[in-house]
């Protein structure tokens, strides 16, 4: 058994106290009255002779309390429970090396700095530790794992280990500093207790502010893992950058004439605040605007008219250049043909066409353009392929119809408003179904919607219970149909009657939707709701199934490519080209800049992430608020001897082990005992003195 | 002990003394022996026998009833270290109820008894008599409570000296606890009066073992003062000098013709009037012998 302050047990002297109170005979406040002290002379107070020893039980009792209380205090423990501490003293460490690749580290000389101290970490290496060597940036990579230290000669390890970080330089992306911080950390969970070492990881980077570390919060830290945080910082910090807010789509400016708007944003730090925005590859004076923006705010400001060519916009007057250009390329709006198959007149108020015309609004992401084929020869072959969407009108002729059939088959869908009775005909044949028909149904007042199915595509953007109220569109006329008839027929919607209102029914790959009514108003108000434009927008969108594209990416995104042809290829930036397979999603996007897919016409611009400019150095007190396990100050400027190493591991075994609770209970329940025991016996002995008195 | 009153206590141990002196082998010892004297010039001429003078020509005087009645002083020391009482029972009830049993006895073998009690002054004086009434008021004199502190036994043996002419029986009880050669003086007094003199001690078990357990203060209950003792270590000293004390007294009433009783308040008080009687007994022979002689 050790103790962790054996000077307590000093304490045990005190058993001394007891053993001499129990040798003086006790000195009796009661005074016993006697007939005449004549022969009598004072005795003073006197140490018995220990065969005398009053109440050896109790004096025993009394000892131990005193005993038990000295050890407890003295803190013990054993040492034999320690497992594999022994070694670890001289077992070596584990030691991750994360170097920040990020984009700020481009700055000034950050990273020959970093390289230098990551050297620095290499050489002090022995060989009983191990290393691995990790870069992060967005993502983390591994340079020179655990395994592949321990296969290379000693002599070996840390030259081939620098010379890999050489090779490296920092990238465009942003700083996911807690990604990186748990990786390490998963790569030093220790396998088992046996080889328990002293793990440590050594974060170079300039601890930007920008640095994601939001999965640290409440993040188990392994046991035996300190984080060293070895900073490089920049000479300057002032920095200022600009970044392109991209317009919602919703926007309904045309995208021609829509100003372009820029976020400025200038550091804390900053002493200046006026800063020049130009676009690149011009000289024009008009192509320039000063940008005021006081130290740590951002302000919004209208980029001056982009010149023919121009792609990106550079800040200067700021320190750090690595931030300073954003490039823009405002999407080209798609035009989305829209096929309408029907006699209607364009300027028929009452007719289905003229509501179908103004449904699609121009947006800077879409232009929908409807073409009416009223005659009754079929479709011509590119228009048909072109067009992203069909509405069947009143009185189809065949070949229409059956150009709308193929339409359907290719993967698109057909729109069959049933507009009469008669034109359950025409769907019938368009489905090739004849025994299919409609009737006329019998309406009192109004119908309603009623029974929507929310969880389909279609109707998926009424699922919230602000936009699910259909109960204003009322329907005056409808036909009724069985449903159960067409196969795979599935029921978007039914009226309050019961009987199917929209029903969609596949044709092919694609499919045909049937409107049990109509948008006229003759028919129903449902061109008149708000639920109209995004519903015919739903099926537009279901049908084009062209996937999403936004205004622009950050460095690390991955961009939805299109889905044909097969193969395509991706031309960067810099120059290179990447062959990407249709329909996956590119993630070569490691630069920013303006990014070429081939075949097509498709770009896509790729930004430096606005959270990378934000260079402030973070607080170290942000890391010990996320309980990073940091060490501290005083073990950083002195390591700790091997006296104290041994004593904060006796510290923490007794920590573990908390012997002392046991003997202070232990304590508490002997001097429990004694009080009993002494209650006990001086009472027997106040009766025997009242019965002789 | 257990009976509060004193008269009565007094009487239920005299009635059984006599109950149990019917059946003891001294049964009439205690009737007084009437004798003849020879007739000395002086002698009242009332007391000679005639009729002996008739028969034989010689003159004697007899003796008369009354004149062998005892004139006896009950000297009862009510100080307060006669309330010292380790066993239920203080020397000084003890001490009143045998002042009590006598006087009652003499009361009834028609002797006159007188009462003195005392402490450091004289508190009660009752002369000796014998008549009705005088047996109770010499009860109530005894059961007066103490208020003395210390004892001074000098003063009331020189006062009873002044005050009986006639010589009789002083009965002195106490516990004796004063210095033993202040006690010589005035009991020399005493018997130069050529009164008898019994001393009777009362003592408590416990001022003869000093047989205390724990050491303590002890307060001495008539100055107050209070000294720590250890009873395990003072006992042999304490012995030592208790006995010199009683040996002392035993040789001072010994050279002074002094019979002296000791008592303790354990003892029966039938057995410490037995002892009396028996001491009277002893003397009262010795008395003739001296006279024969």
């Amino acid at each position: 058994m050790n103790f962790l302050a054996p000077l307590f047990a000093l304490g045990a002297l005190a058993v001394v106290g007891p053993i001499l109170f129990h040798l003086i005979r006790r000195t009796t406040k009661e005074q016993t009255p006697f007939s005449t002290l004549m022969f009598l002379q004072p005795t003073p107070p006197r140490v018995t002779r220990r065969s005398r020893l009053e109440n050896p039980w109790l004096l025993l009792l009394r000892c131990l309390a005193v005993a038990l209380l000295a050890l407890g205090f003295a803190r013990p423990f054993f040492k034999s429970e320690l497992p594999g501490a022994a070694k670890a003293v001289g077992a070596g460490r584990r030691v991750v090396i994360l170097v920040d690749a990020s984009a700020s580290m481009r700055r000034e000389e950050l990273w020959d700095e970093a390289r230098a101290k990551a050297d620095e970490v290499l050489r002090k290496t022995t060989p009983a530790d191990e290393v691995a060597l990790l870069a992060f940036d967005g993502t983390v990579r591994t340079l020179v794992s655990f395994d592949e230290w321990k296969t290379l000669p000693p002599d070996d390890r840390a030259p081939s280990a620098a010379q890999r970080l050489d090779a490296l330089a920092p990238g465009w992306a942003a700083t996911h500093l807690d990604a990186a911080l748990i990786h390490a950390a998963e790569l030093l969970e220790q396998p088992s207790k046996a080889e328990l070492k002293p793990a440590e990881i050594v974060v170079i980077s300039d601890l930007q502010e920008g640095a994601t570390l939001d999965a640290l919060q409440g993040y188990g830290w392994p046991k035996m893992v300190t984080v060293k945080l070895e900073p490089v910082r920049a000479q300057h910090a002032e920095n200022a950058s600009v970044s392109w807010v991209s317009e919602s789509d919703e926007s309904e400016t045309p995208s021609e004439d829509a100003p372009l708007r820029l976020r400025v944003t200038n550091a804390a730090e900053s002493k200046r605040e006026q800063f020049p925005v130009r676009w690149s590859q011009t000289t024009d004076a008009s192509a320039e605007v000063a940008a005021y923006v006081p130290a740590g705010q951002s302000r919004i400001v209208r980029a001056p008219k982009q010149p023919e060519r121009a792609t990106s916009l550079t800040l200067s007057g700021d320190d750090t250049a690595f931030d300073n250009t954003a490039f823009v390329l405002p999407p080209p709006p798609v035009k989305v043909p829209l096929l309408f198959i029907g006699e209607d007149a364009d300027d028929d108020t009452h007719a289905s066409l003229y509501y179908l015309r103004r449904a699609f609004p121009k947006t800077r992401r879409q232009s929908v353009e409807v073409s009416a084929h009223r005659a009754a020869t079929s479709v011509p072959a590119f228009q048909l392929q072109q067009a992203q969407l069909l509405v069947l009108g009143e009185n189809s002729a065949d070949a229409p119809l059956a150009s709308a059939r193929q339409f359907a088959r290719d993967g698109r869908i057909v729109i069959a408003p049933l507009t009469s009775g008669a034109s359950a005909q025409a769907v019938a044949r368009l489905l090739e179904m004849p025994q299919f028909s409609a009737t006329e149904a019998a309406v009192k007042d109004y119908a309603l919607l009623a029974q929507i199915d929310f969880q389909h595509p279609v109707f998926a953007a009424f699922a919230d219970p602000r936009f699910s109220d259909f109960t204003k569109i009322h329907f005056w006329k409808w036909r009724r149909f069985d449903a159960a008839a067409l196969p795979g027929a599935k029921i978007l919607a039914r009226f309050d009657s019961g009987d199917p209102a929209i029903v969609q029914v596949p044709l092919g790959k694609g499919s045909v939707v049937i409107f049990a009514s109509s948008w006229r108003p003759s028919d129903s108000q449902l061109a008149l709701s708000s639920k109209f434009v995004p519903l015919l927008q739903a099926l537009l969108d279901q049908s084009s199934n062209a996937p999403a594209q936004k205004a622009q990416y950050f460095v690390g995104d991955e961009v939805p490519l299109p889905a044909d042809p097969a193969e395509l290829q991706v031309r960067k930036p810099d120059g290179t080209e990447v062959v990407a397979a249709a329909g996956a999603k590119f993630a070569g996007t490691d630069q920013p800049g303006i990014y070429a897919v081939t075949p097509g016409t498709r770009r896509f611009v790729v930004n430096l992430a606005p959270d990378e400019s934000r260079t402030t150095p973070l607080p170290l007190a942000r890391f010990t608020a996320l309980g990073v396990p940091l060490p501290s100050a005083a073990t950083e400027a002195h390591p700790p001897s091997p006296e104290q190493l041994a004593q904060r591991q006796a510290a923490e075994l007794e920590g573990q082990q908390k012997l002392w609770r046991r003997l202070i209970i232990g304590a508490l329940g002997v001097l429990l005992l004694e009080t009993l025991i002494a209650g006990k016996l001086s009472r027997t002995v106040r009766s025997s003195t009242t019965a002789t008195a | 002990m257990s009976i509060r009153n004193l008269e009565l206590r007094a009487r239920t141990v005299v009635e059984g003394f006599w109950h149990g002196l019917h059946r003891s082998p001294y049964h009439g010892f205690s009737v007084e022996f009437s004798e003849y004297r020879p007739y000395a010039p002086g002698d009242d001429p009332r007391y000679l026998d005639w009729k002996l003078v008739g028969r034989t020509d010689r003159y004697f005087i007899k003796k008369f009833e009354d004149e062998t009645n005892l004139r006896a002083y009950l000297l009862t020391d009510t100080s307060r270290s006669m309330s010292f009482g380790s066993r239920g029972v203080t020397k000084l009830d003890y001490a009143r109820t045998l002042a009590a049993t006598l006087a009652y006895f003499l009361a009834q073998q028609g002797d006159a008894t007188g009462l003195l009690t005392f402490d450091e002054t004289v508190r009660e004086y009752l002369p000796a008599r014998h008549r009705p009434g005088h047996l109770r008021h010499l009860m109530l004199a005894l059961e007066r409570p103490a208020e003395g502190r210390s004892t001074d036994l000098a003063a009331p043996l020189r006062r009873v000296a002044e005050l009986v002419r006639k010589r009789g029986l002083v009965v002195l009880i106490s516990d004796l606890l004063a210095p033993a050669e202040a006690l010589a003086a005035p009991l020399a007094l005493l018997t130069a009066a050529r009164h008898e003199v019994i001393v009777l001690q009362v003592l408590d078990p416990a001022e003869l073992t000093f047989d205390f357990a724990d050491p303590a203060r002890f307060v001495d209950v008539e100055t107050g003062r209070d000294l720590f003792i250890d009873p395990a270590l003072a006992r042999k000293n304490y012995s030592a000098q208790f006995d010199a004390h009683l040996a002392a007294i035993r040789a001072t009433c010994q050279q002074l013709g002094i019979t002296h009783l000791q008592l303790t308040t354990t003892q029966p008080l039938e057995l410490a009037l037995f002892d009396f009687l028996k001491a009277r007994s002893a003397r009262g022979k010795l008395v003739r012998r001296r006279v024969a002689a």
